[in-house]
């Protein structure tokens, strides 16, 4: 139970609500919740409910720069959403979007639980590594795309020269961002390298409540190592795997930072995901009504997710 | 011998996750004749700390730092104590539309922040918040209220009712027992949650990017981003303005350590 992360905790507390008896003091019943939750409601509203709304409007019109000085553009319907998914670069985005934040999930769980494991045996300078396994999730994303972009750097980067080193004579100045698959790679390992080790400790976590006396037994009972992995410890594991995997799909799918700065110098923004795709039509296209729906069609693809996850939270409730 | 996979496993891992940053501070210190060379000079033999003195005051990343200090300080006190407030609500009363309250907060976590911007854009346009400090730190208040919300109300749940229903009987008032009984304990929770919400407005970078559209008030991602950006990137002030950059965030985590998992999977920190 204490390994789920927070809010599967939260969300089963929130199923009974709790009440402080004798609270009908000097305010009316609901009167003091009310007002204690007025501010952040109205905050949620004006900064994050109106904005969205906004957005939607805005994705059925044709509004441009003047029209942001004199007001709203034109209604032109659907046309914005034909054109995001006709156009061949907006279409291109939203496959980057899926495809690429499907891979970095698939790898980033993989790692991630790879390292849980090794972090779950007892060895000398365990309590090292876990210290050296946070780092890249303490770095902020725009400076773990700068050092990177230089690791990567053709003529003077480090994984080149290693890469020569050890054997591979075709990456002596390699350009990892002149081509999409390349740059794509590259921005694949900064965001596993970001994201690893979150999912990393929140396995662990899971991993050091499971029944010991389960996997001790299997052991006894002759199971090999990869045994007691394949058929023990991870489908115990599987509810927080799942909730983890739907954690970061919406992490990875709404990238932004690593990709803005690691893709800028790609040929037409090959590697645009749609997050960047749409900032991009806003402000330096100034196609205001276009971007809008470009992000209305990524929010739409996270709210499928989100709804899948807020799903198996209540049926974790269940069980 | 039978442990060596595991060893070996820990090396790479170790490298893998340590090494860039590694790499990045020893780049900072090196004279710029070593930065440039076709094998990487894995030491600096002339170390140069005064880079960091010379980036700090020069290139505009000392400005940049107090700039992000200003606007995640004063998003985080702010969201904190607004959220604390509703945190507290929605951990001990029944209200109507509580649940409807609740789960708009998980899901606005989920939200890519792309479908907010151009909205704010607009109005900040419009009252002339655009480039000022105050309308990126109500912009951070977007993300840093529901996360306080959601962090703080757990905490404030695991404090038991009792405390407060005796203060009650002793003849306090609702508001007293919870602003002398409640938030007193709530405070690790309250540093906590402040922490993480701090750490989010820091690595801000898309709000930053748009709002800010005046060098003398940029932030130090957008100014770091500009260092990449440019067509002779200057390397050396890119590495030493990103340890700068990172540093305080590693200091936090070192603070946060045994919250980092167990109260933080709600999204409280990007990965």
């Amino acid at each position: 139970m204490s390994s789920l992360p927070a809010e599967a905790v939260a969300a089963r507390g929130s199923r009974v609500p709790r009440r402080v008896s004798g609270l009908a003091g000097s305010f009316s019943r609901h009167g003091l919740a009310i007002a204690l939750v007025a501010p952040s409601a109205i905050l949620v509203g004006a900064l994050v409910a109106y904005p969205l709304v906004r957005t939607v409007w805005l994705s059925f019109t044709d509004t441009g720069l003047i029209d942001l000085v004199q007001g709203g553009g034109e209604w032109v319907g659907l046309e914005n959403y034909r054109e995001v998914f006709a156009d061949d670069a907006l279409r291109r985005a939203l496959i980057n979007t899926v495809v690429f934040g499907t891979v970095a999930v698939v790898v980033t769980m993989v790692f991630g639980t790879a390292v849980a494991l090794l972090l779950n045996q007892r060895f000398r300078g365990r309590a090292l590594l876990t210290v050296l396994v946070v780092l890249p999730w303490a770095m902020p994303a725009i400076a773990a795309s700068s050092v990177w972009r230089w690791m990567f750097n053709d003529q003077y980067g480090l994984v080149n020269w290693a890469l020569v080193r050890i054997g591979f004579d075709q990456f002596h100045e390699y350009s990892w961002f002149t081509d999409r698959l390349p740059a794509f790679a590259a921005i694949l390992v900064v965001v596993v390298w970001q994201s690893y080790p979150f999912i990393a400790f929140a396995v662990l976590a899971g991993l050091q409540t499971l029944p010991k006396d389960v996997l001790d037994a299997a052991k006894v009972d002759g199971a090999t190592a990869w045994q007691r992995l394949r058929f023990i410890t991870l489908p115990l594991l599987r509810p927080i795997l799942a909730v983890l995997a739907v954690i970061s799909t919406i992490w990875n799918f709404k990238i932004f930072d690593q990709v803005y700065v690691l893709a800028a110098g790609v040929p037409e923004r090959a590697t645009d995901t749609a997050a960047v795709a749409a900032y991009r039509l806003a402000f330096a296209s100034s196609e205001f009504g276009l971007g809008s729906a470009l992000a209305v069609v990524l929010f739409l693809i996270l709210l499928a997710v989100t709804l899948v996850y807020l799903r198996m939270l209540r049926g974790q409730e269940a069980t | 011998m039978r442990r060596a996979p595991t060893y070996v496993a820990a090396i790479l891992v170790g490298a893998f996750s340590a090494f860039p940053l590694l790499w990045v501070v020893i780049t900072s210190l090196k004279q710029r004749g070593e930065i440039f060379t076709e094998t990487p000079d894995l030491w600096p033999d002339d170390p140069d700390f005064g880079r960091y003195a010379d980036v700090l005051l020069d290139s505009g990343v000392g400005r940049a730092l107090l700039n992000s200090l200003l606007v995640a300080g004063v998003s985080t006190v702010l969201g904190v104590a607004i959220a604390a407030l509703a945190g507290y609500a929605v951990a001990r009363f029944a209200f109507p539309l509580r649940r409807t309250f609740v789960v708009s907060i998980l899901v606005t976590q989920m939200f890519p922040l792309v479908v907010l911007i151009i909205p704010l854009f607009i109005v900040m346009r419009q009252s002339g918040l655009l480039g000022t400090y105050a309308g990126l730190i109500a912009a951070y208040l977007a993300f840093t209220v529901p996360l306080a919300v959601w962090i703080l109300r757990g905490f404030i749940e695991t404090i038991p009712v009792e405390l407060e229903e005796a203060a009650l009987v002793d003849g306090a008032s609702r508001f007293t027992a919870m602003w002398r009984i409640v938030l007193p304990l709530a405070l690790p929770g309250l540093a906590t949650c402040a922490t993480f919400s701090f750490i989010n407005a820091w690595n801000e970078f898309m709000f930053a990017l748009t709002f800010m559209n005046e060098e003398a008030k940029e932030t130090l991602p957008v100014v770091l981003q500009t260092f990449v950006g440019r067509g002779q990137t200057d390397w050396a002030a890119v590495m030493t303005t990103s340890v700068i950059y990172t540093l305080p965030v590693v200091a936090l985590f070192a603070l946060l350590r045994k919250h980092l998992v167990t109260g933080l999977t709600s999204g409280a920190l990007k990965g």
